[in-house]
Formats: C-alpha cells, structure tokens, sequence
C-alpha cells in the first residue's frame, strides 16, 4: 500500500498559508488511498500559482499553456486511457481564458478528473479580479470596484452535462481528500472545485470568510447527489456556498465511446504498415 | 455513334461545367473525371465555388490530357451551363471551336463577336429531368450523358461507374434510372449536335492512375505514415483531411475528435503526441492563427505533432473557398519566441501524400512540430497520380525509448544534453521514466528552470535539432534547362502552370529552370544559392499580393540577386500563359 509520501517530490514554494497546500496533501492523500502507481497518472496544469503543483507531485507532469489543460488532458486520455488523468487549473485558467474548453469537456464527459483551484483572483499576476471576483472588489484592476458579475463552476458545469460535480474547501483538507477519492472513481468527466484562499492577494474571501460562508452538502442526510434539480436550487442558494459532492450521475465516458479497443491503447500500439489493407482502401481512387 | 474521323485528334482539352450552388456541379464534374482517368487520360478539375450551399455562382474546370498535367490549362473548349447567367461569365473563356450547352433560353441577347466561332445550343436539362424522371436531381446524369457524346466516352466506363456508386447504397433500380438518365442525355444531344463538333477523345487503357484530392492524398498519408490521432475544427479547405480520417482512423485502432474550436485542436493533437501516439491536426489560415500558441509549445516542449495547413484567400475570412498561397511565413516565422519547426511543401498529389508520411518521421525524429503547407487548389481539386507504395514505407521513431531500454537508464532526463540536440523519449506510463514536459523554460529532468546558462544550454540544444534534420529533408527539386540563365522560384501548386510556362517559352526559344521549393523551413539556403548563381533573371512565382515566397528567399540567401514578382492574387489558380506572357513582357 502506497503512502501519500510516495507522491511527494519536494516542498512547493506557494506563499505561506496558500489554499494551494492543501490541494497538495489532499491529492496526495487520494492518490495513496487509491494504492495509484505515481507512473501511471498524469498531472497537466495550466498557468497561475496551482501550475506549481507539478514540481512538487510526483508523477508523470505536463505544464503547458494558460487555459490549455483540458485538450491537452483529453489527448492524453483518449491515447492512454488507463492512466489517471488529473487536470489541474486556477479561476482564471477555467473560467476565464480556458471557459470555453470546461464546458465542452463537461459535454463530451471524458474521463478526467478536473481540479478547479479557486481563490477568487488572478494571484500569479499580482492581484486582478477574475471570473469569480465578487462584483465591487477592489482590485490593481479594478480601482474602483469590479463592475462584473462572477460566474460559478459548478453551476456552468451541470447546465453542460457533467456527470460528476464536487467542490471542496482547501481548509478542510479531509473532506477535500474524501471528495477527491470518489471523483478519481468516477467514470467520466469530474469537475472538484477547490475553495482556496489567496492569503496575498484576496483579503475578502479568507479561511474565516469560507468557513463561515460554506455547509457540507453531505451533513444533510436526505441530499441525494443523483437530483439534478435539487442541485441546481443548492447551487443558486443566496445564503450558502455547498461543498461536497453536488451532482453525480452515470453515463459512458467519451473514450469508450470513441475507441475502438478501450484496452489497446492507441499511444502504445507498435505501428506498422499494413500495406494489403492500405491498398485496398487506395482501390476507391481508381 | 458520330463519325469522328475527320477530326484533329485532341491531346487535351477542358470542360467547364458552371451553375449556381446546388446545381451538381461538382458531382457531375467529378465523375466526368474519373470516366476521363479511367479512359487512361491524366485528369486536372479546378473549382471555383462560392462559401455558401445554395444559389450563388459556381463552376468547375474538368481538364484532361494525355500527357502528364499539374494544374488548370489556358483553354476551354467545351462549356455546360446550368443557367444562363453562367454562359455570360464563360463565354469569353470558351475558345473558337467550342461548344456551349445551356439550360435556358436568352443566350440570344449575347454580343455578336463573343458568340464567334462558337456554338450554341439550348438544352434543357432540368424540363427533360422532369418530364422523364419526375425528379430534377437527373440533370446531372443527363448532362454527363450530353457531355460524353460530344467526347465520344466509353459508355462501358460510364455504367459501370454508375454502378460503382449506386448500386450498394440505392440497389439496381437507382442504377437503371441512371443508366437512362445518361443514355437521353446522349441521344439529345447527339439529335442536336454535329459531328464537326464533337470533341472525341481516344478511348486508352487505363493507365493505372489514381484521382484524388490533395487532402485525401495528405490523409492517405498520415494513415499510411502511422498517424493514429486527429483533432481538429471544420474549416474550408482543409475538413476533408480530417474527414476522410475520419473514415479509417477507427478501422486502424486510431481515433478522431471534432475539437471545440482550433485552440484545442491543435492542444489536443500535443497531448496525443505526448502520450505517444502519431497525432496531427488539419486546419487553414483562421485557424492556424490560433493554433500559433499551442505550435509554440510544441516548440518548446518538443512535442511531435503534425498539421496539415490547406491555404485559403485571405486575410481574416477572405474567401475560404477559393485558394491562394497568403499563409506562406505563417508557420515559418510565426508564434511568440525561438523554437525549431519544419515546414513542407507538396507540388503534386504524390508529393501530398509522400511528404505526409515523411512528416511524421521527421516530427518524431527531431521531436518537433512539422507543417504540410499546401493549398485549395492543391486540396480539395481532383488530379491523377501515380499509385502509392506501401511496401516501402518505414516508420522511424526516432529516440522514442522501449520499456526495456527505459529500465536500463539511471536517472532518465528527457530533455537531456545530448551532441544533436536530440533527447531521449519516454511515455507517461512507463517504468522507470518519470519526467516533466514544461512550456517553461526547464532542465534536463523537464522541471522548471529560470538560470541564465542553463537557458543559453537550453535554447542551443532545441535549435541544434535543425542543424541534424537539414541533412534528412526534402531536396528542391530543379525543373527545365539546369543551365539556363532565366530562373523561375515557386511552391505547392502554382508547379503545373510553370511547368506549362515553361514549354511554352521553350517554344518561343527562351530557355528556363524552374526551383520547385520542396522544404521551405528550415530553408534549402545551399540549393537556392547553387540555382541561383549563373542566372540573369530570377521569377519568383506566388499566389498573394505580398510576394511571400519571395521574402522568404531574400531573407535567407545572402546578396540575393533580384527577384521579380509574378503575383496573382485573384483567388484564382494561375494559369501557364499568366506566368509565360508576364515573363516574355519582361524580357522584351
């Protein structure tokens, strides 16, 4: 049985308090509970302060573009669906620059599990409001107030099909680890949204401000995560942010559907050219 | 059947079929080219399509010939109109001699001196659909029907490709009425056509060709070539590449996307790459723009990823259905930052499908993105080809490591120092090879890495890679007169209108050689220089406004002799007497 210490590569150099080292631990923590082989999960980060997890995470790593992670994720799953696929991005590299890619992988409902780290700010770029900013935080960018209304993730994520919607808070890195462990689980598309504050940058949406702000879902006992319209209501709660496992339903993932041998992995196939069933295709031309 | 023997005998010759979109024009235009193939004729089509389905003007050149051809001709001889709006748009392109049929009246109204030494004929192809198949959709055959009696086709040819394509998928009773279809179209015709005026070709045996489009050729290509993965976003004129993959890729364990926009197309076929399958993309100008940023990335994290490029009239939309060469330094100089790339350019169908397969070697080999830089015209136009061999196609993987020999490494690095620049390859999931892929700049093991010698080391190392592939590229290749003083410079598909210039200013004794640009990154400086040294007139040939391809040989060749533009910006292909007489004016 592998120990979370199995995961960890070295001490990552967020800023003392930073949400981000809980995701560290939770995901370690999962990734023990689950026994995983660190060579066979994938980590693809985009760009932000969360992109430092893959110096730190002891797996294969892909840091590639701001917003990117998805596509990038998806051509790995499809071409090796064996191996775990773990995205990970912040506000601004999901919801902003990356929107587009969240919904469509949410539609498509391939199998990667999609770590959304949100602290409500751009941090790396010292201190913009993001997608996510609460309208009249005053920011570099928005001296006088954001004039924006925020969009919420899982909200977006359920309108476009996911089938697997959670959101965790980085001050509870138990239940973040738990919630975790189900989406590795899951078959499909699984969006964990992470509460995570930015101790630098966000002085409004603290740890305090969370832990005041947020119920577990799960603490209800009658709340069945199978109730898409019961999720919706809890998602639109003025009052109350949910955290836990909001949304889960079962539905073939996108590389099963795709593949023609699931079990073959197209990324390890020894190529070769078949030049008698390559000619016959080449008949059509005559 | 007319008796031709009186007639010249005709070595080549073009149709334009013309309509409006929705007519069949490029139905009718396509199986007339395969008939013509299967005659044993070399086939060229040319269309001229607008970017929407129904209503507007369309045409489409079939050429046929029975030498070996690469492009549209300069003539036409024989024009079928689905309307009357298109024989006023022809009718100057028609030469003496030839033959018009059009659906409708009002033909008539034509200037005197247009119509000279050209006949007309009404033939109405919709009334007679109607009358006899109770179904417009028959026009088409009709047409074809019309168009081989003044040929003098093979109806065996026809009817058996009538079968071919009707008979799995409609039964016997579609074929038939097609059959018909096509035999009133020969009767009406032959009842109002003069033997004088037929156009008969030789019936030849087929000679073994092929008809295809570039972008099936590419396709064929990268599935030869071992290509396993496309992700890519409909776009004019480069969706068939991605289509007709479509089609295979699952039969061959592969598997095909259509991705949310070109952003995560071209971020797709890098994650693909990365995991170790043979990926590309297919796109044109828009979306290669924004393919730019993840280009760059497979730059720098040395991803082998390939995109099949099919230029359209540009800048912004332009005209996405008509081509031109105006992406030319979009891959060779775009993106942000210093990464290697290789860009290649096909000049023939052989070349779309050969330099296809090549490319996935080459991306392997040098672990860096590889671009196919071709055209509409080259694209999505029907040209005969030599038959592919599959038997002598080898796949190179390059330094793409075994598990066994990954087991065998102490301490693997990925990006590892090595004399040409090339670092050993290991996949997510293997044993032993844990590693980073970074978009930063990084170390040997991949992590993140900012030290100002390391970066130099780095940088070095990446940009060696070019350093070993230009020994493994493909050559220019050097058309005509080796030793002539008059050079003409051109790429992709403007190869069969200079191919054609070039006879025909051989024939007015002007002797030229012609650098058919094969490679265009890294840059053949070596072959450029050695062709352009002894001549006293260099052309260079380009479908854009800028002069590209141009630029692209200043910049390179030092003390660059000038160069002269010949330029066609039309949306149009060129044509050989566009290139022949512009070069004549010159010399004069």
């Amino acid at each position: 049985m592998r120990k979370k210490e199995d995961y960890h590569l070295e001490n990552p150099a967020w800023c003392r308090g930073c949400g981000l080292f809980g995701v560290f631990d939770a995901l370690k923590r999962a990734a023990a509970a689950q026994d995983l082989d660190p060579e066979q999960m994938v980590v693809v980060t985009g760009i932000g302060c969360h992109g430092r997890l893959n110096n730190c995470f002891r797996c294969y790593g892909f840091h590639g573009l701001h917003g990117r992670v998805l596509p990038v994720a998806a051509g790995v799953k499809l071409n090796n669906p064996g191996l775990l696929v773990v995205g990970v991005s912040g506000d601004g590299d999901a919801y902003s620059i990356g929107q587009g890619h969240f919904i469509h992988a949410a539609r498509r409902n391939v199998g990667i599990l999609y770590l959304v780290v949100d602290n409500r700010i751009f941090g790396l770029t010292q201190g913009q409001v993001s997608p996510t900013t609460e309208m009249g935080f005053v920011s570099i960018s928005t001296p006088y107030g954001s004039k924006e209304s925020p969009i919420d993730g899982p909200r977006l994520a359920l309108a476009a099909g996911a089938t697997f919607i959670g959101r965790g808070f980085s001050g509870n890195v138990a239940h973040l680890a738990g919630l975790l462990e189900k989406a590795v689980k899951h078959r499909g598309f699984a969006l964990v949204e992470v509460l995570s504050p930015c101790v630098t940058h966000n002085k409004i949406n603290t740890y305090e401000w969370f832990r005041k702000n947020i119920y577990i879902l799960q603490d209800d006992a009658d709340y069945r995560p199978s109730d898409k319209t019961e999720a919706w209501k809890r998602l639109h709660d003025p009052q109350k942010i949910p955290i836990g496992l909001i949304y889960q339903e079962t539905k073939p993932p996108f590389e099963e559907l795709v593949l023609s041998d699931f079990h073959r992995p197209i990324a390890r196939e020894t190529l070769t050219v078949d030049a008698p069933r390559l000619e016959k295709i080449m008949e059509k031309f005559r | 059947m007319a008796n031709l023997s009186q007639h010249k005998h005709i070595t080549d010759i073009s149709v334009l079929i013309a309509g409006k979109a929705g007519d069949g024009v490029l139905f009718t235009g396509n199986v007339l080219a395969k008939i013509l193939k299967r005659q044993g004729w070399e086939v060229v089509t040319c269309r001229d399509f607008p970017s929407n389905i129904r209503g507007e003007a369309t045409s489409y050149i079939v050429r046929a010939s029975l030498d070996r051809v690469f492009g549209r001709g300069d003539c036409i001889e024989i024009l079928l109109a689905f309307d009357c709006n298109a024989v006023f748009r022809h009718i100057r392109t028609i030469s003496r001699g030839g033959v018009v049929l059009c659906d409708g009246e009002g033909v008539g109204a034509m200037p005197g001196q247009l119509k000279k030494g050209k006949t007309f004929h009404r033939f109405l192809i919709r009334q007679l659909a109607k009358d006899n198949f109770d179904q417009e959709i028959y026009k088409n055959m009709i047409a074809l029907g019309a168009l081989s009696y003044v040929l003098d086709l093979d109806a065996q040819i026809i009817q058996q490709i009538i079968a071919e394509m009707f008979l799995k998928r409609k039964g016997q009773e579609i074929v038939d009425k097609n059959i018909q279809a096509l035999m009133l179209g020969w009767t009406k015709a032959e009842e109002m056509i003069s033997d004088t005026e037929c156009h008969a070709l030789d019936r030849r045996q087929d000679q073994g060709r092929l008809v295809l489009s570039g972008d099936e050729a590419m396709a064929m290509g990268a599935l030869a070539g071992g290509c396993r993965f496309i992700a890519a976003y409909p776009i004019c004129p480069a969706s068939e590449v991605w289509q007709w993959l479509a089609i295979y890729l699952p039969q061959f364990n592969g598997a095909v996307v259509q991705a949310e926009d070109e952003l995560a197309a071209m971020n797709m076929a890098v994650g693909a790459a990365y995991a170790g399958a043979r990926a590309m993309t297919s796109t044109s100008g828009p979306g290669a723009s924004l393919m730019m940023e993840a280009f760059s990335l497979a730059g720098m994290a040395e991803i082998p990823v390939v995109v099949a490029h099919v230029q359209r009239v540009g800048p912004a939309t332009g005209t996405p259905t008509k081509t031109e060469q105006s992406d030319i330094t979009q891959w060779i100089f775009g993106s942000h930052g210093d990464f290697p790339r290789i860009v290649l350019a096909p000049g023939t169908i052989e070349e779309c499908f050969e330099f296809t397969v090549k490319a996935f070697n080459l991306a392997e080999k040098y672990q860096c993105p590889v671009i196919l830089m071709t055209e509409l015209d080259m694209g999505q136009n029907l040209r005969t080809a030599r038959e592919f061999h599959f038997d002598k196609i080898a796949i190179d993987r390059g330094r793409l490591l075994s598990q066994e020999e990954l087991l065998r490494i102490e301490n693997f690095k990925r990006y590892e120092f090595t004399a040409d620049g090339i670092s050993p390859r290991a996949l997510p999931g293997m044993k032993n090879g844990l590693h980073m892929v970074e978009g930063n700049e990084h170390n040997e093991h991949g992590y993140r890495d900012e030290d100002p010698d390391l970066r130099i080391r780095m940088m070095d190392k990446r940009m060696k890679k070019l350093r070993a592939a230009s020994k493994n590229l493909i050559p220019s290749k050097v058309w005509g007169d080796s030793k002539a003083k008059i050079g003409i410079i051109g790429t992709g598909s403007t190869l069969g209108a200079i191919i054609e210039a070039q006879a025909q200013l051989a024939e007015k004794r002007i002797k030229t050689k012609f650098l058919q640009l094969r490679t265009l990154w890294p840059f053949p400086v070596k072959e450029a220089e050695t062709f352009l040294d002894g001549c006293r007139h260099v052309f260079v040939v380009e479908n854009n406004a800028s002069g590209q391809l141009s630029r692209l040989v200043k910049s390179q060749v030092e003390g660059c002799p000038r160069l002269r533009h010949i330029l066609k910006y039309s949306s149009v292909p060129f044509r050989p007497m566009d290139i022949s007489e512009k070069i004549q004016r010159a010399l004069r």
